[in-house]
């Protein structure tokens, strides 16, 4: 045994040896966080509440998710609102990468970082800021057209199944882009230029091999893309439930915060919901590993070439500058304006003449508004921190022991990546409010949430780094007398560090915006910013909602900004 | 007659608080507001609020507490009143109290009451408050008048409403709005104004008919009426408009007639900290607390206690504890009216 045990030492103890336990108690630890809940919910799920806190096992609740007159409406509202939001995030996102990466469009480069700013832009605020816009009656953008072409009626209404697909679909475009420049980045030109040489004009050639070429990767795209949109609950709940239109996370949700709670039903339909995205991920995985038998990528040096769009370029030109006008500024503008008014108002002389700083002065003076930006960024540091180191550990045993059932270490950190944030905040509660430690309410439950939710990320972020370091490095050092832990601490971990640090604020920012999960743990005292937004939002003080949303954005970029500032590089990785 | 029912009421106050003193030391309510304070700051000087109260009420209220008992400080956890007794009911499920005192609409009240929550006491305070405001487990902390509001950018002067009725006509077609879950509209009609189900049916039927769309949450409402989302709001609170109005938001509000519903208080059995739970429910109920309710924003319960707003209307269809029994029944109605679920 004491061969398998990495690193090597010669010594044949084993109670010393730390190689052996850490896996040991890092799975112990995963198993905890990833497992436990969906444990406690499952169990729930087949629990019912015969008279105040006494249950019997029974089947009932599936029945009543699954066979009740409501069952086939919130099927079809997810399955539209899913793949209608996977298609649009989908098709932007692969327009803005294709112009950007692949095209002469003039200006592209600066169009690149400025794809990926939403990223930041929580989905709480990318709904509100929408709902300012394209409101039937008060929206600007409505009023706008509405008086610009003397319409009888609004043209839009934010408030209805399309609406709830555009929100959601822009906030996944940052995300789409970027999965897709990576796939036109690592695409050989060869094809393409074999195509042009047959004769085949420009877009003939982005048809029948471009195109083609990409399929695989479009697949696994959409898919996530479409998984996402299922686990998704920001517009559902700002837009979906407003406006009646449910889908699985909105009905998890209300089953749980409507009287009297119903925690079998919202069990049941959080198992199927767990269910399905747990089959998207798992199709996910596959297409991606068949993806990697095929892949092109070679270390040949080539650079793809680009289409040269002639006339077109303007028109791909007009295309970015309208993308970012409407779908970035516009959502920030308005709520930079909203921030300064006492009440929500149209443009005009009058609203000029109200603008003040009183929202902010008021928040000033507002304790849970500080009480909730400090709850933010402690936990979202927190959150990084933690998942990282975590992370870190695993993948380095996943990847550098040849521990046998490491790769059971490997599944573990992966299955958070399918449990949608609404569903592990339902677990989590059931799990912590009948826990012994007083956890529950406070903002540790929340760190348990969050860094279960992300070890996915901090996981692909550290085996990233970590395969890309040899063995040889590390072997030296024990070699040369280090211990196992001297040897992580000083070699392996510096050269971690770009990718940890990628890691970390991607998670941090992540955290910060989080809002899923948190709806259901956060209460009182551990409240964060994002539910903050949300009950005011839902109290109507949204002038106010306006110019935290402005604050919790200039925040981000700050953090953005000073990890830029300390690494030299964004590596924003997804 | 009269001498006897105040002698009761005393005696069982008085009993009462001997009771809970012999039983559970320490619970006082024989004390004075400031005695209980001495004991509520040695619990830890917090007090875990589940309460509907709006920031905008809550941040003018809470203060003028923490400031008349020092070293007490308010963990306010707000939501919606039923997600509020949700939370609640949740945290019993898994064996725990966290919160000290609830205070929302009586009817979720009576629900947190009907999951076996909350502590039976009968308060001294509550013995200056008439019959139908307090109750076994509770006193009233605030009422609240449904009525209609506009929007009087969209209202011409002459179409202003003068009743409810008005908004059968049709000219208010695609212009209304109105909260899903206000039944105490059809329920105060129908048991006051007309005295007569199938009346009160009939005109909300008519008011249907114009086609209502739904928004959560009163606040919400009224902002969205002052953006201009719809003309009219038929189930607003009243105590939402006089300070929007005092900023120079486009809108006015019906006082001709209205539904009253009571926000209670009441205290969480098993309360983490049970003297700061009941020296607020106390203060709120004293003619000081209520006083702090009134300047925040609220309409006080407190007979002696009057409003600064003009938030009462004329014509009040109070809603009783007993009608809150019937909510079923007109629920089931008011959904099949309006086609909601």
């Amino acid at each position: 045994m004491a061969t398998a045990a990495i690193p090597r030492t010669g010594k044949m103890t084993m109670s010393l040896d730390p190689a052996l336990l850490i896996p040991v108690v890092g799975a112990g630890i995963l198993v905890y966080l990833a497992v436990v809940p969906l444990l406690m919910l499952f169990v729930g799920s087949f629990q019912a509440e015969v008279a105040p806190r006494e249950f019997v096992y029974t089947l009932k609740n599936y029945h009543a998710a699954y066979a009740s007159e409501y069952t086939y409406s919130t099927f079809l509202n997810s399955l539209i609102f899913a793949s209608g939001s996977a298609g649009l995030g989908f098709i932007l996102g692969t327009m803005l990468a294709w112009l950007t990466e692949r095209t002469n469009t003039p200006l592209r480069g600066i169009f690149v970082p400025l794809a990926v700013v939403p990223l930041i832009l929580p989905g709480v605020l990318e709904s509100i800021a929408w709902i300012f816009l394209l409101s039937p009656k008060f929206g600007y953008l409505n009023v706008w057209l509405t008086n610009l072409f003397g319409l009888k009626s609004p043209p839009f209404n934010v408030f209805s199944l399309p609406g709830m697909i555009w929100v959601h679909s822009v906030g996944q475009v940052p995300l789409a882009f970027l999965l897709m420049v990576a796939a036109f980045k690592s695409m050989d030109p060869s094809l393409e230029e074999s195509a042009m040489m047959s004769g085949a004009n420009t877009w003939q050639t982005f048809r029948r091999v471009t195109l083609r070429l990409l399929m695989p990767t479009a697949g696994s795209v959409l898919l996530i893309l479409f998984v996402r949109t299922l686990e998704s609950f920001e517009a559902p709940a700002l837009i979906g439930i407003p406006a009646r239109i449910y889908v699985y996370t909105s009905e998890i949700f209300l089953a749980f915060n409507e009287y009297p709670p119903d925690y079998g039903r919202g069990g049941a339909l959080a198992v199927g919901l767990l269910l399905l995205s747990a089959i998207g991920v798992w199709l996910y995985t596959r297409a991606t590993k068949e993806g990697k038998k095929f892949q092109t990528v070679t270390g040949k040096a080539f650079r793809p070439r680009q289409f040269d769009l002639g006339g077109w370029r303007w028109v791909g030109f007009g295309f970015l500058t309208g993308y970012f006008i409407f779908v970035v500024l516009l959502p920030f503008l308005v709520l930079f304006w909203a921030s300064f008014l006492p009440f929500f108002a149209a443009p005009s002389w009058d609203a000029v003449s109200k603008l003040s700083l009183d929202n902010y002065r008021y928040l000033s003076g507002f304790r849970p508004f500080w009480d909730a930006l400090q709850n933010s960024i402690l936990l979202s540091t927190l959150t990084a921190t933690v998942a990282m180191v975590l992370t870190s550990l695993v993948a380095w045993i996943v990847y550098k022991s040849r521990l046998p059932g490491a790769w059971i270490l490997d599944f573990l950190a992966f299955v958070p990546i399918t449990i949608p944030g609404i569903v592990m905040g339902m677990a989590l509660i059931l799990l912590y409010v009948a826990f012994p430690i007083p956890i529950y309410g406070t903002i540790w439950v929340l760190l348990i949430a969050y860094v279960t939710r992300f070890i996915p990320y901090g996981m692909r972020a550290a085996s990233g780094s970590i395969l890309q370091i040899h063995s040889e490095l590390e072997e030296a050092a024990s070699a040369s007398g280090a211990s196992w832990w001297e040897t992580f601490k000083r070699v392996t971990l510096p050269l971690l560090r770009p990718g940890l640090a990628a890691g970390w604020i991607y998670i941090c920012i992540v955290s910060f915006r989080e809002f899923s999960t948190s709806v259901l743990l956060a209460t009182g005292e551990s409240r964060v910013l994002s539910i903050l937004l949300f009950t005011m939002f839902e109290q109507g003080q949204v002038t106010v909602v306006a110019a935290i949303g402005v604050l919790m954005i200039a925040t981000l970029l700050s953090i953005v900004a000073v990890f830029y500032k300390l690494t030299g590089k964004i590596g924003i990785q997804t | 007659m009269a001498v006897f029912r105040w002698f009761h009421k005393r005696f069982a106050v008085l009993w009462v608080a001997l009771g809970v003193n012999l039983f559970l030391p320490g619970v006082g309510l024989s004390q004075s507001l400031d005695e209980l304070h001495k004991l509520a700051v040695k619990e830890g000087g917090t007090l875990n609020f589940y309460a509907t109260l709006a920031q905008i009420n809550a941040e003018k209220i809470l203060p003028v507490f923490e400031k008349r008992f020092p070293g007490i400080k308010v963990n306010h956890v707000d939501a919606t009143s039923d997600k509020l007794v949700a939370r609640a009911v949740t945290e019993a499920r898994g064996g725990k109290t966290l919160g000290d005192v609830l205070q929302v609409p009586l009817e979720n009240v009576s629900q947190a009451h009907d999951q076996k929550l909350l502590l039976e006491v009968t308060l001294p305070e509550s013995a200056e408050y008439p019959q139908g405001m307090k109750g076994s487990f509770w006193v009233a902390s605030d009422l609240q008048f449904i009525i209609a509001a506009w929007n009087t950018g969209l209202v011409k002067k002459e179409e202003e409403p003068k009743q409810y009725e008005d908004f059968a006509d049709p000219r208010w077609k695609n212009r209304l709005i109105a909260e899903p879950r206000d039944l105490e509209m059809l329920m105060g009609f129908a048991k006051y104004k007309y005295k007569s189900d199938e009346k009160a049916i009939e005109l909300w039927r008519k008011i249907a008919a114009n086609n209502v769309e739904f928004h959560s949450g009163h606040s919400q409402l009224a902002e969205l009426l002052v953006a201009g989302q719809a003309a009219v709001c038929l189930t607003c609170y009243s105590h939402h408009y006089p300070a929007r109005i005092k900023k120079g938001a486009p809108v006015n509000y019906l006082l001709s007639e209205g539904v009253a519903s009571i926000n209670a208080t009441a205290v969480f059995k098993n309360a983490p900290h049970p003297n700061t739970a009941l020296l607020y429910a106390r203060w709120v109920a004293s003619q000081e607390g209520q006083k702090a309710m009134a300047q925040g924003g609220r309409t006080p319960a407190h007979p002696k206690v009057e409003p600064m707003d003009k938030t009462r209307t004329e014509k009040i269809y109070p809603i009783s504890v007993a009608d809150i029994k019937e909510y079923p029944k007109y629920e089931k109605i008011w959904k099949e009216i309006f086609k909601l679920r």
